[in-house]
């Protein structure tokens, strides 16, 4: 086991920067996750900590060893791919042993680690199958064998889950995670694009965009704490409202002028001029009266989720997302709502970072 | 006619259709094939009638008694059986090393190679007939099998259609046996190999039906005929000073397209496999 560091790492393909000066440090042990929207650089970095790219600038360590310039079959790395990548010529069996016999681990200590992890994942009755045989859960432990059985000190996953049905997907969520992180405590860094496989497994979370590492932090950090509107939306499900306008002050009060409507923000906001407001769906206050401070929206569809609703308010361009009580039914037209003022984010309308909430 | 049996009869008539040009294309390709085998029963000069007879009178086994009676005959068999083997092991190995490094690895000037190499299907064999006559007698191989099989122990094609096969296979097996701890070479051969043997079906039996009918090739570098392969053997047994003897080459040439048939019959999956792999012709 080890920690892995990123230092000021680049990575362009011609003109394209896939990554762009990455700064990261994966504890010993963590269970980090890069969460992107695709071509974000998240596969890119994860291949480079693999070493099957090379860094254009930059230096990647692993333990207390600078590895840009050492082979991928010597970095003790194991990734599982996106297709799981087996070796369809090969038993299960052979596909587990393959990673032990290149490295000329004497046959009887093979067979007996290969039987070892395929007991613990439960797959020792398809020791004998071919890959072709199994169906996408298996297959997907097959591979996560194949990685563990040499006993890796950096574990990296490429979107592992996203070729798997719903259903077996949340139910490896929490079995990958229960694997790697309370009973092998290997460091692991997971790609995906799921914020939510990242926000139920990640100690901590790095969220990249463009190849532009936007935060890193714990789910709480990145859910509560979002530095910029890029993580403010692409993390929380439906995002994060964001509203352009004005924030004046009046009489000692704070009003957010959005034009259609204003809103009276927290006293404590101590900006003034344009800026972004940003508030999550499920952090509204409704009334279904006028009511002081309410905003008057009408509905133009709901959306049913079991026990959540989502109702969607226009106001000319721009579309609001609240969480509607699960008490209102179907047919409502109209509702009052107002943020929460506790959370509240106001964001730079240039730059876009938080500065406030 | 209600329009459902209408369908029915239009789908009936495009059936027939279909097959009546089929067939008709069969016999054409047929042809040769069928007057070949009626010929080898006939004596020379029923078969050199015009208009052609098609029902050997009297039927004879003379041509294929004249054939076993050539004391040279298994020798050539066993010529062209050497040939046919070095040339398809050449192959098999050869091409699947090239056809791999092109589509796998990463080299300076890879491409430009690789196109340089293409190129050379569009010279036509003639034009490299002369020099490589040259380089074969300078080695001192003329009259013989290994000199020879030198010439076609690779093969422009046969690294094309490896090098597509292993362009098609997932970039993400090879990366993962990299990381698994498989250099190239490993890489080669224990995950490429293995999973090429469709392909390398389909180059051993294009090579072995082009080795064993060759002609040219031996024709020129052979020059005793204890070293003839089967098809120079045959044309050069019958051939008299003013004319040729064909009924025997015929009944010859049958014999010898025996293996290649049993071949084609029971490999045809592979060739057709060659065909879908490099998108055209072989």
């Amino acid at each position: 086991m080890a920690r892995v560091l990123l230092k000021n790492v680049t990575k362009k393909f011609g003109n394209v920067i896939a990554v762009n000066k990455l700064n990261l440090e994966i504890k010993d042990g963590e269970f980090m996750v890069l969460l992107g929207p695709s071509g974000c650089g998240k596969s890119t970095t994860l291949r480079m900590i693999a070493g099957l790219e090379t860094p254009t600038e930059g230096e990647i360590w692993i333990g207390e060893q600078l590895v840009n310039e050492i082979d991928p079959t010597k970095r003790n790395t194991a990734m599982v791919f996106q297709s799981y990548a087996l070796y369809p010529h090969m038993t299960v069996f052979g596909n587990i042993e393959f990673p032990l016999k290149m490295a000329r681990v004497p046959k009887q200590e093979r067979i007996k680690k290969v039987k070892e992890v395929a007991e613990f994942l439960g797959i020792s009755e398809l020791l004998n199958r071919k890959p072709s045989e199994l169906s996408g859960g298996q297959q997907q432990r097959v591979a996560l064998a194949r990685a563990l059985v040499r006993e890796p000190e950096v574990f990296l996953l490429d979107e592992p889950l996203s070729n798997l049905d719903a259903k077996i997907r949340t139910q490896m969520r929490f079995e990958l995670k229960k694997l790697l992180s309370y009973e092998l405590k290997i460091t692991t860094i997971y790609v995906t694009h799921d914020q939510v496989e990242a926000m139920t497994m990640a100690d901590r979370i790095a969220v990249m965009n463009r190849g532009v590492l936007q935060q890193v932090g714990t789910p709480d950090e990145i859910f509560y704490k979002p530095s910029n509107t890029f993580v403010a939306t692409f993390v929380g499900s439906p995002p994060m409202n964001l509203i352009e306008g004005e924030i004046l002050k009046k009489d000692n009060k704070v009003i957010f002028d959005a034009g259609e409507f204003s809103l009276e923000l927290p006293e404590d906001v101590g900006i003034e001029g344009k800026a972004v407001l940003g508030f999550r769906p499920q952090h509204v206050q409704i009334a279904k009266e006028e009511k002081a401070g309410f905003v008057r929206g009408k509905i133009l569809g709901i959306e049913k989720l079991g026990v959540e609703s989502y109702g969607h308010v226009t106001y000319g361009n721009l579309e609001i997302v609240i969480q509607l009580p699960e008490e209102v039914g179907s047919n409502i037209t109209e509702v009052y709502w107002k943020p929460k003022e506790d959370r509240i984010y106001i964001f730079d309308s240039k730059t876009k970072k938080l500065v406030y909430g | 006619m209600t329009p459902k049996e209408k369908e029915r009869l239009i789908r009936r008539i495009w059936i027939v259709i279909t097959y009546v040009v089929l067939l008709t294309f069969a016999l054409v390709y047929l042809m040769p094939f069928i007057r070949s085998l009626v010929a080898s029963f006939m004596t020379w000069a029923q078969a050199s009638r015009y208009p052609p007879e098609w029902i050997p009178n009297p039927f004879t086994l003379e041509n294929y008694q004249k054939l076993f009676r050539l004391e040279l005959f298994p020798r050539w068999i066993r010529n062209t059986a050497l040939y046919a083997g070095l040339i398809v092991a050449g192959n098999v190995m050869f091409t699947s090393m090239a056809g791999y490094a092109f589509a796998r690895l990463k080299f300076p000037g890879r491409d430009v190679i690789f196109s340089a190499l293409l190129s050379l299907l569009m010279i036509p064999m003639f034009v490299t007939l002369v020099p490589n006559y040259i380089i074969i007698y300078k080695l001192g191989l003329i009259d013989n099998i290994f000199g020879l099989a030198l010439l076609g122990i690779t093969n422009v094609s046969s690294i094309f259609l490896m090098r597509q096969y292993f362009m098609s296979l997932s970039n993400e097996i090879f990366e993962a046996a990299r990381l698994d701890g498989c250099g190239p070479i490993k890489a080669f051969f224990y995950i490429a190999l293995p999973l090429a043997k469709p392909a390398l079906g389909a180059v051993a039996v294009y090579q072995f039906l082009g080795s064993w009918n060759a002609f040219i090739g031996p024709l020129i570098f052979l020059r005793s005929p204890e070293n003839f392969t089967l098809p120079v053997g045959l044309s050069f047994a019958f051939q008299r000073a003013m004319w040729t003897e064909y009924t025997p080459i015929i009944a010859g040439s049958l014999v010898a397209s025996a293996p290649t048939i049993i071949l084609f019959l029971v490999l045809n999956k592979y060739l057709i496999r060659g065909i879908v792999v490099t998108g055209g012709k072989g």
